[in-house]
């Protein structure tokens, strides 16, 4: 992976992989609601898809510079496997912390290249991850973390 | 003077021989209820030989609201809004009593600051309420000058009460608990020009009016109220303190700040029209050097009102009280009965015109003339409103 | 006659040069003092149509009409004053009496229209000139008709109260009660706002009365725990009374206590209402806790045979077993449920459906099932070395103090969670003789126990450390102690306009060492006596289910209520699901009742 392009066609690809991930949970958990829930993030994530497509073509700019809040949930919670019965709480883990390594990977690879074009693009897609996480975070906080 | 037929004296209250109206020698005149004399709508029945008065009849009745009736089926707090309209020109003095006495009922002492204002507010309305009398008495003997002087300078004075409690006429300020609202902020200043200017004015209203030669031939010796008179009668107020007896609440028992007022009881000779209009004309200046000596002394700040119970459910002890102040006419009482229920059980309202506009006017009028009448009602000042509540 | 009184009256001519008094209107203007009491002024966003002003108004110058935008506004009755200047006399008593302060008066004194409707107006809604005149007459300052503090409520000392588990609050007497109950304005927003909807003017009223059995009366058409609401009650009703708008809101709470207290319990078969001739229904009831006892009652008034199955060796369910007895005592929860056992209630306890009973027989057995299982199971925290044996749930603790157990906590302990059930865990351990800290990842002020709560908790020696988010749980040298690590944490405000978020500052780490680690962040339900499939039908999600509009559920027969079936998780709510869940049942009960929802439905 050394041009641009092989990176976002890699960055498009994990989307969907995700998406693909939260529709086959969801083909398995046991109960109406949880399924829905991940239906829901299965659309988060091709809209995310959606979003380096539209970065590839050129109508939209990564935004490297951009300043994304880490509430830092997700790094001191224990994992969470997949299984049929998992709750919200449960899913919201899984997400957050399947963001949290994107976002870790896109950094690391960053820091691996010399400036230049593919820097920022790798530097953008980790703010883009880390927006992720920020959503799924901010749903834990507000959702999970009520008595507390 | 003539007496009414078949008396000797104001002092003879025996039953008067019947008038003769058969005989064709007499003639009834209705003097009112629309007429001159300022006083409002009541009407004197006149019973002429000539031109002279033989009987006078005073009738009331057509300005009956039933106040105190209407008291009874309101809150204690509704009232306070009612009690004003008893005495258009002095709206304040109903305030206070009934505020007064719902207080001692009920068992509230209201705050200092409230006690200076209150005092402050009854004493700005003698003001203007003398004001407006002044041109009431001036009107009555044919001259229109000083009436439209006096009459207007006091809408100065209720430019006054419009900044201090929000209204001209039924302030609505004194209320159960202590006043609705301290001072507006430069309000001293204003009040003290208005008291110069008002000093000034009567000075120019007692060299024209009581110095002039025609009011001094028509009112001197007009309705003589002798001492012996006082008691009989019920008289009070400047219509007594014009034959030199000594009778003023806010000296002889008194209350809100007035123990602290530096003032003396104003007093006359013989009590005739002349007399008391000069003797009025005196305490209408008193009336500046009281309010400007509570200009000086009322607290600037600090509560103006006493802790309160929610007076959507205010219910009062049983008990009953009289509580009375010095109005310009003289004591002024009210009279009120609380059973311990929401409602106030009975009020009655003393007001000093009902003596002063009928026995004393009917006895009065007999042999006066009827170009004499509206002067001599306007020298007892008497307010129809109050007799009628 | 001397000369000087002929010449006298010529001095009138020297006032002919001076300035009139006049003002030359209307080429002049002549604005209104700024107090002046003009024309209504009401600003409707702060109104809440309590109706004060209608009921002060001695000219009855003031209707209170309905206005759409503020039709089904929380806390807002929905009416705003509408004036008849026929009648008002413009003494400004509405203004001086208007809970908000919404109601005012401009200054402004002229106006003129040809057509006499335009006298007739809402201010505020109806478009009027004066509308945004910035002068005119306001109540002053330090001017009330209403006392805006409340009769304070007599309570133990702090250092007395952590000596047993005596009832911290003592009650109003008689003279007190009667005052605070003065304070009403009897506008009835509360009983809007009440999940009970529970008729909280009249039976204040009846405390001015001094007739505490029509009061009781009263409670009982909407609430059979009275004693139990009147001392911990969420009182949502108070924090829409419109005198705490100014002022302190009226203690709804402590005069509904007062009056429970006033009654003897022997009495309260004389009193209250007794159910009607059996109608030869039979309804089962999972859960003895409020949702379930509620139903309970109203279901038995209705004549129908009622019996309860509780797990438990007694009944309130988290009335007994979460909220400790010094904020409400045994006895005063037995008063409410001795009496819905005395109409004849049958309540057996020791019954575990899933286990002892059931469920599948209960829904052959019975005409219809209400269940009220509540939320027992403690949420945990998901970090890491949270299964250390001393990391203990904030309700097993209070599960053992009702019960007797010593929960074994030791001498230091540290509570997280900032709910009601962590406060009840503090202080409770407070009284066992333990230092307590709490820790919270939020402000004080975004804690969700009740203020008051939060105030005595501190009042008896915890000490919250806020912005405190754990991260970790350790083990200590001893195995009778635990080490938690925490970071400091910072307030975030979310662009968005919600509420600050906590983000951990992993460079503020803390590591302490406590004797038990009480966690008490949130609880879920446990279904564990429904099968799956019938969870599924059922439709629960995340182990919450939402009824529908008789609290019935898409299984016919099958009613829920409580915790579990609502958002807001407290014993009114519950009490008012097992109300409405009787109502529903008792229109089930009729054979129409699907084919009228159908068709409403259709
Ligand atoms: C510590 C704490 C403090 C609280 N403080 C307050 C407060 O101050 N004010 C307030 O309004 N609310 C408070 N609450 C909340 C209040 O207690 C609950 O909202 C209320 O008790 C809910 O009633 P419920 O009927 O839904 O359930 P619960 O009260 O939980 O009752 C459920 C009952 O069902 C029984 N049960 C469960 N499963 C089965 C089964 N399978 N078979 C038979 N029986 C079963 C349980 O044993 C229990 O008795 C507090 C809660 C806690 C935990
Ligand atoms: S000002 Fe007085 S009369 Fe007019 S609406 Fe208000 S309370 Fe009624």
């Amino acid at each position: 992976m050394n041009t641009v392009d092989e990176i976002l066609d890699y960055a498009i690809e994990q989307e969907q992989l995700a998406a693909d991930f939260y529709e086959d949970v969801a083909q398995r958990v046991e109960t109406a609601g949880m399924k829905k829930i991940l239906l829901d993030f299965a659309e988060e994530e091709k809209r995310h898809k959606k979003i380096l497509l539209a970065v590839k073509t050129g109508e939209h700019e990564l935004t490297p510079e951009q300043e994304i809040l880490d509430l830092k949930i997700s790094d001191y919670l224990v994992e969470v496997k997949t299984s049929e019965n998992i709750s919200y709480q449960d899913a919201l883990i899984i997400a957050m912390q399947r963001e949290r390594a994107a976002y870790n990977l896109y950094n690391d690879m960053a820091q691996k290249v010399p400036d230049g074009k593919l820097k920022h693009i790798l530097l953008g897609l980790a703010k883009e991850e880390a927006k992720h996480k920020l959503f799924f975070e901010a749903e834990y906080d507000e959702r999970v973390l009520t008595d507390n | 003077m003539t007496q009414l037929t078949g008396h000797s004296s104001a002092l003879d209250f025996a039953q008067p021989e019947p008038v003769d109206m058969a005989s064709g020698k007499y003639v009834k005149l209705w003097q009112g209820p629309q007429h001159p004399g300022i006083t409002g709508n009541m009407s004197l029945e006149l019973t002429l030989d000539g031109d002279t008065i033989i009987d006078c009849k005073t009738h009331v009745g057509y300005l009956h609201r039933g106040f105190e009736k209407l008291m009874e089926r309101r809150s204690f707090i509704q009232n306070f809004t009612v009690v004003c309209r008893i005495a258009v020109p002095e709206p304040t003095f109903n305030e206070y009593l009934y505020s007064h006495a719902v207080e001692q009922l009920s068992g509230i002492k209201i705050p200092e600051r409230a006690i200076w204002l209150r005092t402050m507010n009854l004493e700005l309305m003698r003001l203007a309420s003398f004001l407006m009398w002044i041109g009431g008495m001036s009107g009555a003997f044919g001259q229109y000058t000083v009436p439209n002087w006096t009459t207007a300078y006091r809408d100065f004075v209720l430019d006054l009460f419009e900044e201090m409690t929000g209204a001209r006429i039924y302030h609505m300020y004194i209320v159960p608990g202590g006043v609705r609202a301290g001072l507006p902020d430069g309000f001293e200043k204003r009040a003290r020009d208005i008291m110069d200017g008002a000093e000034k004015l009567l000075d120019q209203v007692e060299r024209v009016m009581f110095n002039n030669a025609v009011f001094k031939a028509r009112s001197k010796g007009l309705g003589i109220i002798t001492p012996d008179m006082i008691d009989p009668y019920g008289i009070v107020g400047p219509n007594a303190r014009a034959c030199g007896v000594e009778r003023d609440i806010r000296k002889d028992e008194p209350y809100l700040a007035y123990d602290q007022l530096n003032f003396e009881t104003i007093t006359g000779k013989d009590s005739d029209a002349y007399e008391r209009a000069y003797l009025r004309l005196q305490e209408t200046r008193q009336c500046i050097s009281l309010i400007r000596q509570c200009l000086d002394k009322a607290p600037k700040d600090g509560p103006f009102q006493a802790d309160m119970p929610n007076v959507l459910h205010w219910k009062i002890p049983a008990g009953e009280t009289y509580v009375k102040a010095e109005c310009t006419r003289g004591e002024y009482g009210y009279y009120m009965v609380t059973d311990g229920s929401e409602f106030v059980r009975r009020v009655h309202v003393r007001g000093p015109s009902y003596t002063h506009a009928i026995a004393v006017m009917e006895r009065l009028a007999v042999g006066n003339n009827i170009a004499d009448i509206a002067g001599l009602m306007v020298s007892l000042h008497t307010y129809p409103p109050e007799i009628e509540r | 006659m001397s000369l000087k009184d002929l010449l006298s009256p010529f001095f009138v001519w020297q006032r002919a040069f001076e300035k009139p008094y006049t003002t030359l209107r209307p080429t002049l203007d002549r604005p209104g003092a700024p107090a002046y009491r003009g024309f209504h002024i009401n600003i409707t966003e702060t109104c809440v149509g309590c109706g004060s002003c209608q009921t002060i108004c001695q000219n009855n110058a003031i209707d209170m009409v309905a206005v759409e935008a503020y039709a089904g506004r929380a806390g807002d009755s929905g009416l705003r004053p509408r004036f008849d200047y026929g009648r008002c006399c413009w003494c400004g008593l509405c203004v001086d009496i208007c809970t908000a302060a919404s109601l005012r008066m401009s200054n402004e004194y002229a106006w003129i229209s040809d057509d006499p409707d335009s006298f007739h107006f809402t201010a505020g809604v109806d478009d009027k000139p004066w509308q945004d005149n910035e002068l005119g007459y306001r109540r002053a300052e330090g001017y009330h008709l209403n006392p805006p503090k409340r009769i304070e409520m007599p309570m133990l000392s702090a250092q007395e109260s952590l000596k047993s588990f005596a009832e911290v609050t003592l009650g109003y007497n008689e003279e007190q009660a009667k005052k605070e109950a003065d304070r009403c304005v009897e506008c009835g927003i509360c009983v809007a706002t009440c999940p009970a909807h529970m008729d909280v003017p009249d039976y204040i009223h009846s405390i001015r009365d001094g007739d505490y059995e029509k009061g009781l009366q009263l409670m009982y058409r909407t609430n059979p725990f009275p004693a139990t609401c009147g001392r911990i009650c969420t009182r949502r009703c108070e924090s829409v009374c419109p005198v705490g708008i100014l002022g302190e809101p009226v203690a709804i709470r402590w005069l509904k206590r007062f009056i429970v207290d006033q009654v003897d319990k022997k009495d309260y078969q004389r009193i209250l209402e007794k159910p009607i001739a059996s109608t030869g229904f039979k309804v089962a009831i999972i859960g003895a806790g409020p949702g379930g006892l509620s139903a309970a009652y109203y279901l038995r008034q209705q004549g129908h045979a009622v019996t309860v199955y509780e797990a438990q060796a007694t009944g309130g369910g988290m009335l007994r077993y979460g909220v400790p007895s010094y904020r409400l005592p045994d006895a005063e929860l037995d008063k409410d449920i001795d009496h819905i056992t005395s109409i004849g209630v049958e309540i057996k306890y020791n019954s575990r459906i899933g286990k002892d009973v059931m469920f599948e027989s209960l829904l052959e057995n019975y005409d219809a099932v209400f269940m009220s299982t509540g939320l027992s199971v403690p949420s945990s925290m998901r970090i890491n070395g949270e299964n250390h044996a001393r990391v203990l749930s904030g309700l097993q603790i209070l599960a053992d103090v009702a019960s007797d157990r010593d929960p074994g906590i030791g001498k230091k302990v540290a509570v997280i969670g900032g709910g009601n059930v962590a406060m009840d865990a503090a202080r409770v351990s407070r009284r066992l003789g333990a230092e307590v800290t709490i820790l919270y990842r939020r402000r004080i002020s975004d804690m969700p126990a009740d203020e008051e709560e939060i105030h005595e908790c501190q009042q008896e020696g915890c000490t919250i450390v806020p912005q405190a988010i754990p991260v970790e749980i350790i083990d200590a040298d001893n195995k009778q102690k635990v080490c938690i690590k925490w970071g400091e944490a910072k307030m975030v405000d979310d662009p968005k306009g919600g509420r600050a978020r906590p983000v951990l500052q992993e460079d503020k780490m803390h590591t302490e060492t406590y004797d038990c680690i009480i966690s008490a962040i949130g609880q879920s339900s446990n279904l564990d006596y429904l099968s799956k499939e019938l969870q599924e039908q059922l439709a629960f999600e995340w182990g919450k289910l939402t009824p529908a509009e008789y609290q019935h559920t898409s299984m016919k027969k099958v009613f829920v209520g409580g915790d579990f079936a609502n958002r807001t998780a407290d014993a009114i709510s519950a009490i008012e699901d097992g109300h409405h869940a009787a109502r529903g049942i008792n229109r089930f009960l009729n054979p129409d009742f699907y084919t009228a929802l159908e068709k409403q439905e259709n």
